[in-house]
């Protein structure tokens, strides 16, 4: 009797651990079948968090990434090949970002990957791209300081979003602002992006007791103290806040700002990251004639960026995702798209997906995207694109009010000289 | 109405006077045409820069300051900018001022001021290197602004002395200045500008007491300024620090004020979102991790009402859709936290543990439910009642929304209390808390007592996420953000204990704000953290402890 | 005493993880992914032991645990950036240079060894354990007090290591290591050999909690979690005890994290985050509180689900382990482990068996555990 409850035993406890590892390497099985020559899919990887903290940005870029794919493969694929997204959730924690691109280049062996949004995933997946030579198209407005061969960074670089602002701001158009107050989030773009802003501005003679930096944690809901604190400082006059606050403080931030009697007029914020995703739920009466910087808005006049809202906007509804009609595109959502669009010319112009000749395919190409043309640099996996300054309108949209003349050659190491002489 | 009414008759008055100047200059009238409607973009320029190098007259200015700020519209062939805002139903409209041929207040056929859309308008679209020609005017133009916000801004920012054209434009805008705050802001200015060039010590010391008595928000800045100037008489200067200090140490009071209410503010949030726990945990021993989820479906209750009012019912006024949703968020989270007591939680009470991990687990559930349903990106209008907030004095502003969150928890705190001691349900609720089987032997139903409790608890919850919409957003997550927080407050003030968590939040609530605005706000929460890990080493069990037979095991 | 059927059970484990899998690698069957997966699993199974040992035997809550293991993490991470950065023939890490050091910040100096890093892995969270648990232990501080505090202090600790004054890369962490005692972290046979060294750790940590737990140290901490005032009157110093396996538990999870960084490429301060340490307790209290196979039962499977589930159902993995997490409590109130007893009495009233004498699977721990935040006030 004993004999036969060990058996039971021992043939639970196998089968249990057969069956876990038999489901971890499934995905492995398959996709090595479907790596085969005459399978008619191509296969790419979506890594941006469903879930956690970091759902709320990133959820749209899945779908502006689906949507692109959802084009292509209706306007017959790339290479003859359909393309199949690999959908994964990494939740919001950094060290699943690493195992699943682990996953999504070795057991689904993936050609791109399209995903991440805050720089520490980036940093996390970082390792494994350049181990297993992925390719990375990452599509928000990073800090600089990195240029990975397996990384495509389409959003800004700070000379692309950070530097036009200021200069914005300084200017006589932009309204003369000779004091700063630097807010953000504690993390590290904000951190990189107040240091350049810091240095340029000193560069440029601003005094340095006129510059303030502040941080506070993420997900801060309570800025009556820092409100007040920017008040008094606005006192003095000729002073604006730059803001790199981050997610859902935003809200707060602003709510608090406008409570306490500040307003655009007074002082205006410049965000870097606030865009007409986070403005959509918002109740924007507040942030009326409030400034961001980006390389795209969603009222760009262009017939590339009127499809592409359109399309955005019928996509939702279709398919029936929160929002539906109601969506609006931003920044990060153009680059996520766009990014969708420059691997599948790249891989046309490079006749493989195989990363090397997609990479090589991809400097100095350059393409309508919604937000103007853009070009691939000759020499890094970076875009050269515009800046825009927005203002705020009542429907949370943004009024265009400034557009660099030309493209704005992308740097990631960012150097006063080399600023100087763009 | 009686400001609309003050405000027609300071333009009209304005108009009158304004209608000489214009007159005899038909210079200005061809120029303003040429700016409208220009023959090619070279007379534009040239209209432009002719306008701005005229002799100043508010007519010119005002017309100028619209081109500057892109507010220059067309309605009627007539030029016209933007005066202030009202929210008529779903969209915003504007008092509309005439610039051009003449300068008044637009009235409709009722004689009332005209309200129109900025739809209604046409925009004169004017280039950017054009509106850059009125650069050497931009930096004071404002002051001449129809939005009085934009002209306190202004006023507030002149600082060029030496500018014989503002000089002269100042005393213009002054004229006709009507709003409060702008008025005090420009009178601020003038004083200081003829503080600046004053001749003598005497006359410097009357202008800074206007100064000071004015009691602008840029009185302190400008006095030091005068006083590190240089050639500024020896006795003047001292006088001016003087009188510096004196309205520097004013605002510290003022400033101390702010913090002590952003205290009490952020205690009362905390007490709000702790009460429910603290009762559903000294009754029933759960430690109910999904606590914080019962507030965002409070939040997410008070979206729908809002979403139903105004997208079903057409209700334009939004004060009712947040009154209505103040019971709904109540009985929406109380009755989801019923059910949930009926399926999982009545299984646990004998295993308090074990609730913390079943109630992880529903939380999670809820979380992603919320998410699938509403996405990830929702907020709730602010009511109309509750915008802006109650100016106690130029340099103390307390918030609306703020201050209704302490009044509701002063009504939340005093209801709990009368239905724990004043009625029967609460007697059986306390006698439960004491001791569970000796109240079953009394005859108390023990069950319906737990049942009602967790719908009060998570009902309080769904009240806290109500209140939590006047001041952020709502997101699926937004209950983890204040679940740690509560549970904080429930331990410092000694578990079970309503005082004690009424204490507690208050005091966690003015000492964060006191810490965070002497270091920085991590640091602050830092310390806090520490602070309570020290004190519990004294009171290791809370703020009011058990007494007595029962506080032993 | 353990009975042959569940020392067999183990034995299997123990063979299916050094053997089987090792060998279904060289096979071509196992991608060493997989394996690098697996060592990361049993890694979260060593500090699931810790846990077990303070909540399971003792009943002391402690929702610090993450803390204690991203310590670990911490000094294996400085070691192996200072490593990777004189690899690359800098003088300082990446992000010191970004934020203008100008030189490395003095407690940085001593994980320039391997040995001397391995020791700070797990002296450090020994030490701050020591600390932290004198104070609390001491002026008695219990139960949902307890929790609580070391919740604060695992929150303030969090927010200190998301700040970049901390030194310690902020909110980005540590990360791009290159190699471990010279060799290449990025090749296979590496990360075999960190599996294999991992799931030695996990078997040496097993076999020394059940000697602890089977002798009277361990006896005496389950007397403390029944009822510790009166293990107070028999004259047994409660607070030492209780130190002693807040510090062993802590060093499990130093030594758990030591281990976890060279496998994942990265430690950050969301490792430590108040919701790690939560899920740290669902592993155990997953698999059976309480027994020691039972936490590292817990913590493999969560964490495969975990890993599965965000891949087969990116949209809705978290229903899939909230009412996993419900279901277990309200019907395995005794875990995965207690599922298995529950088959096994099951078989044997089935094939009327019952053989006299014959001790249960797990008799060692089949009493039921007095929850240990119960109130006070309230008797069980």
């Amino acid at each position: 009797m004993i004999a036969s409850f060990k058996k039971l035993m021992i043939g639970l406890t196998a089968s249990l651990l057969l069956l876990t590892i038999a489901s971890c390497n499934s995905g492995n099985k398959s996709s090595a079948a479907d790596d085969n020559a005459s399978a008619n899919t191509v296969k790419i990887g979506v890594l941006h968090s469903l879930s956690g903290t970091m759902a709320i940005s990133e959820v749209s870029l899945r779908d502006a990434v689906q949507m692109a794919v959802d084009e292509i493969n209706a306007s017959g694929g790339v290479l003859g090949k359909k393309i199949e997204p690999v959908i994964v959730d990494p939740a919001s924690d950094w060290d699943l970002f690493a195992e699943k691109s682990k996953e999504l280049l070795t057991d689904k062996k993936v050609a791109a990957v399209f995903g991440c949004w805050t720089s520490v995933s980036r940093k996390s997946v970082l390792p494994v791209f350049e181990e297993n030579n992925g390719l990375l198209f990452y599509p928000v407005q990073y800090e600089g300081e990195e240029s990975s061969r397996n990384v495509v960074y389409s959003g800004a670089t700070p000379n692309q979003q950070l530097i036009p602002a200021a200069d914005y701001l300084m200017s006589a158009e932009g309204g003369n602002y000779k004091r700063f107050y630097l807010l953000g989030t504690d993390y590290v773009f904000p951190r990189t992006a107040n240091k350049i802003l810091k240095a340029y501005l000193l560069s440029k003679g601003i005094a340095k007791e006129d510059i303030i930096e502040e941080y506070t944690p993420f997900h801060h809901q309570d800025y009556q103290t820092i409100v007040s604190k920017i008040k008094k400082f606005a006192v003095g006059g000729k002073a604006c806040v730059l803001s790199t606050i981050n997610g859902d403080s935003n809200i707060p931030f602003y709510k608090e700002f406008a409570n306490q009697g500040l307003t655009a007029a007074t002082c205006p914020i410049m965000a870097f990251s606030v865009a007409e995703d986070e403005l959509r739920a918002m109740d924007t009466e507040f942030l009326v004639g409030h400034l961001a910087a980006w390389n795209y808005f969603q009222s760009n006049d262009s017939p590339e960026n009127k499809k592409f809202v359109a399309h955005f906007k019928a996509y939702c509804q279709k398919k029936n995702l929160p929002g539906g009609a109601e969506r609006v595109t931003d920044d990060p959502i153009c680059w996520a798209y766009t990014d969708v669009y420059l691997w599948a010319k790249a891989a046309e112009k490079a006749g493989s997906f195989d990363v090397d000749k997609v990479r090589s395919a991809l400097l100095g190409l350059s393409f309508d995207a919604p937000a103007g043309t853009v070009k691939m640099d000759d020499k890094i996996n970076h875009l050269a694109k515009s800046a825009m300054i927005g203002e705020i309108k009542p429907d949370g949209q943004f009024n265009v009010i400034w557009k660099s003349q030309g493209l704005i050659t992308p740097q990631p190491f960012f150097t006063l000289d080399a600023t100087a002489k763009n | 109405m009686n400001t609309g009414i003050r405000l027609i008759l300071c333009l009209l008055l304005s108009f009158l006077w304004l209608g000489t100047a214009y007159a005899s200059d038909d210079k200005v009238g061809s120029c303003m045409q040429q700016v409208l409607y220009p023959q090619n973009d070279e007379m534009r320029a040239q209209a432009l820069s002719a306008l701005a190098s005229l002799k100043p007259s508010s007519s010119v200015l005002r017309f100028l300051e619209a081109v500057n700020s892109n507010s220059l519209y067309l309605y009627k062939d007539k030029a016209v900018t933007l005066g202030s805002k009202k929210r008529n139903g779903a969209e915003d409209v504007y008092l509309i001022y005439q610039l051009y041929p003449e300068q008044m207040v637009l009235l409709d056929a009722d004689a009332q001021p005209l309200m129109l859309p900025v739809t209604a308008l046409q925009q004169v679209q004017i280039s950017r290197p054009h509106r850059l020609l009125l650069a050497p005017l931009s930096s004071w133009i404002g002051i001449f602004s129809m939005d009085p916000q934009k002209r306190t801004m202004a006023y507030g920012q002149v600082r060029a002395v030496s500018d014989t054209m503002l000089i002269n434009a100042l005393p213009l805008a002054l004229e006709n200045e009507t709003d409060a705050s702008a008025l005090r802001a420009g009178k601020e200015a003038w004083y200081a500008l003829r503080l600046n060039n004053a001749a003598s010590a005497q006359t410097a010391k009357l202008l800074i007491d206007s100064l000071e008595t004015n009691g602008g928000d840029n009185a302190t800045a400008r006095l030091r300024a005068y006083a590190k100037k240089a050639g500024v008489p020896q006795e003047a200067a001292v006088y001016a620090s003087a009188k510096a200090d004196k309205l520097d140490n004013h605002y510290a009071w003022l400033q101390r004020v702010q913090h002590l209410f952003s205290g009490i503010s952020l205690g009362s949030i905390l007490i709000l979102v702790s009460l429910g726990l603290a009762i559903v945990y000294g009754l029933a021993g759960i430690i109910n991790m999904a606590h914080g989820e019962f507030l965002m479906i409070g939040a997410y209750a008070t979206y729908c009402t809002e979403m139903l009012f105004s997208n079903v019912l057409h209700v334009q006024n939004s004060n009712w859709f947040f009154i209505t949703a103040l019971p709904v968020s109540f009985i929406a989270a109380g009755l989801m936290g019923l059910f949930l007591e009926w399926l999982i939680i009545r299984r646990l009470y004998a295993r308090p543990l074990e609730s913390l991990l079943a109630t992880w687990g529903v939380s999670l559930v809820l979380i992603q439910t919320a998410r699938t349903i509403f996405g990830d990106l929702t907020a709730v209008k602010l009511p109309d009642m509750l915008a802006g907030g109650w100016q106690v004095s130029p340099h103390l502003v307390l918030p609306y929304n703020r201050i209704f969150i302490i009044l509701l928890t002063i009504v939340v705190v005093v209801a709990l209390y009368g239905m724990l001691f004043r009625t029967r349900i609460g007697m059986q609720i306390r006698a439960v808390t004491q001791n569970r089987s000796m109240s079953a032997c009394l005859g108390i139903d023990t069950r319906r007592v737990d049942a009602f409790t967790f719908f009060i608890g998570a009902g309080l919850a769904g009240l806290a996420g109500c209140a939590m919409t006047l001041i952020g957003n709502v997101v699926p997550d937004m209950g983890q953000t204040y679940i740690v927080d509560s549970f904080l407050v429930v331990v410092t003030g000694g578990v079970g204990k309503l005082i004690g968590t009424i204490t507690a939040g208050l005091g966690i609530g003015i000492f964060s704000k006191v810490l965070e605005a002497l270091f920085q706000a991590v640091y602050g929460k830092v310390l806090i953290l520490l602070l309570i890990m020290i004190y519990m080493q004294f009171k290791p069990r809370g703020l009011f402890p058990d007494k007595g037979r029962i506080a032993e095991e | 005493m353990p009975d042959k059927s569940s020392k067999l059970v183990t034995l299997l484990f123990v063979l299916f993880f050094a053997i089987v899998l090792p060998a279904g690698h060289l096979m071509g069957i196992v991608s060493i992914n997989t394996i690098s997966l697996w060592g990361r699993y049993c890694c979260f199974a060593i500090a699931a032991l810790g846990i077990d040992l303070i909540w399971g035997y003792t009943g002391i809550m402690s929702m610090c645990q993450a803390f204690f293991f991203c310590l670990g993490g911490y000094c294996m991470g400085m070691h192996l950036l200072l490593k990777a950065t004189a690899l690359q023939g800098q003088e300082l890490p990446d992000f010191m240079v970004w934020n203008n050091f100008s030189s490395l910040p003095a407690f940085w100096q001593p994980f320039h060894g391997f040995v001397p890093a391995v020791v700070l892995a797990l002296l450090v969270p020994a030490v701050i354990a020591f600390v932290i648990g004198f104070f609390v232990f001491r002026s008695r501080i219990k139960g949902v007090y307890m929790a609580i505090i070391t919740q604060a202090f695992a929150l303030g600790m969090y927010l200190l290591f998301l700040r970049n004054e901390t030194k310690l890369g902020g909110t980005n962490g540590l990360t791009n290591f290159k190699a471990v005692l010279g060799f290449d972290l990025s090749s296979s046979n590496t990360k075999l050999a960190l599996y294999f060294a991992t799931v030695a750790m996990l078997c040496i940590s097993y076999i020394l909690c059940r000697k602890m737990m089977a002798s009277k140290f361990g006896k005496v901490l389950q007397a403390i979690r029944d009822s510790e005032p009166r293990v107070g009157y028999t004259a047994y110093r409660v607070l030492n005890y209780k130190l002693a396996v807040f510090v062993v538990a802590a060093v499990l999870a130093g030594l758990a994290g030591m281990l976890y960084v060279p496998q994942t490429g990265i430690i950050t301060p969301g490792r430590m985050s108040v919701t790690s340490s939560v899920e740290m307790l669902m592993w155990v209290a997953l698999g059976g509180r309480g027994k020691l196979k039972g936490a590292i039962i817990g913590a493999l499977l969560v964490n495969c689900l975990y890993s599965l589930c965000t891949s087969l159902f990116p949209e809705g993995w978290l229903f899939v382990l909230g009412v996993l997490y419900i279901l277990t409590v309200l019907y395995f109130d005794k875990g995965f482990t207690g599922l298995f007893d529950k088959f096994a009495a099951l078989l044997r009233s089935r094939r009327k068996a019952v053989v006299e004498g014959v001790p249960s699977p797990h008799a060692e721990n089949t009493r039921v555990s007095h929850p240990a935040m119960a109130r006070s006030s309230e008797g069980n």
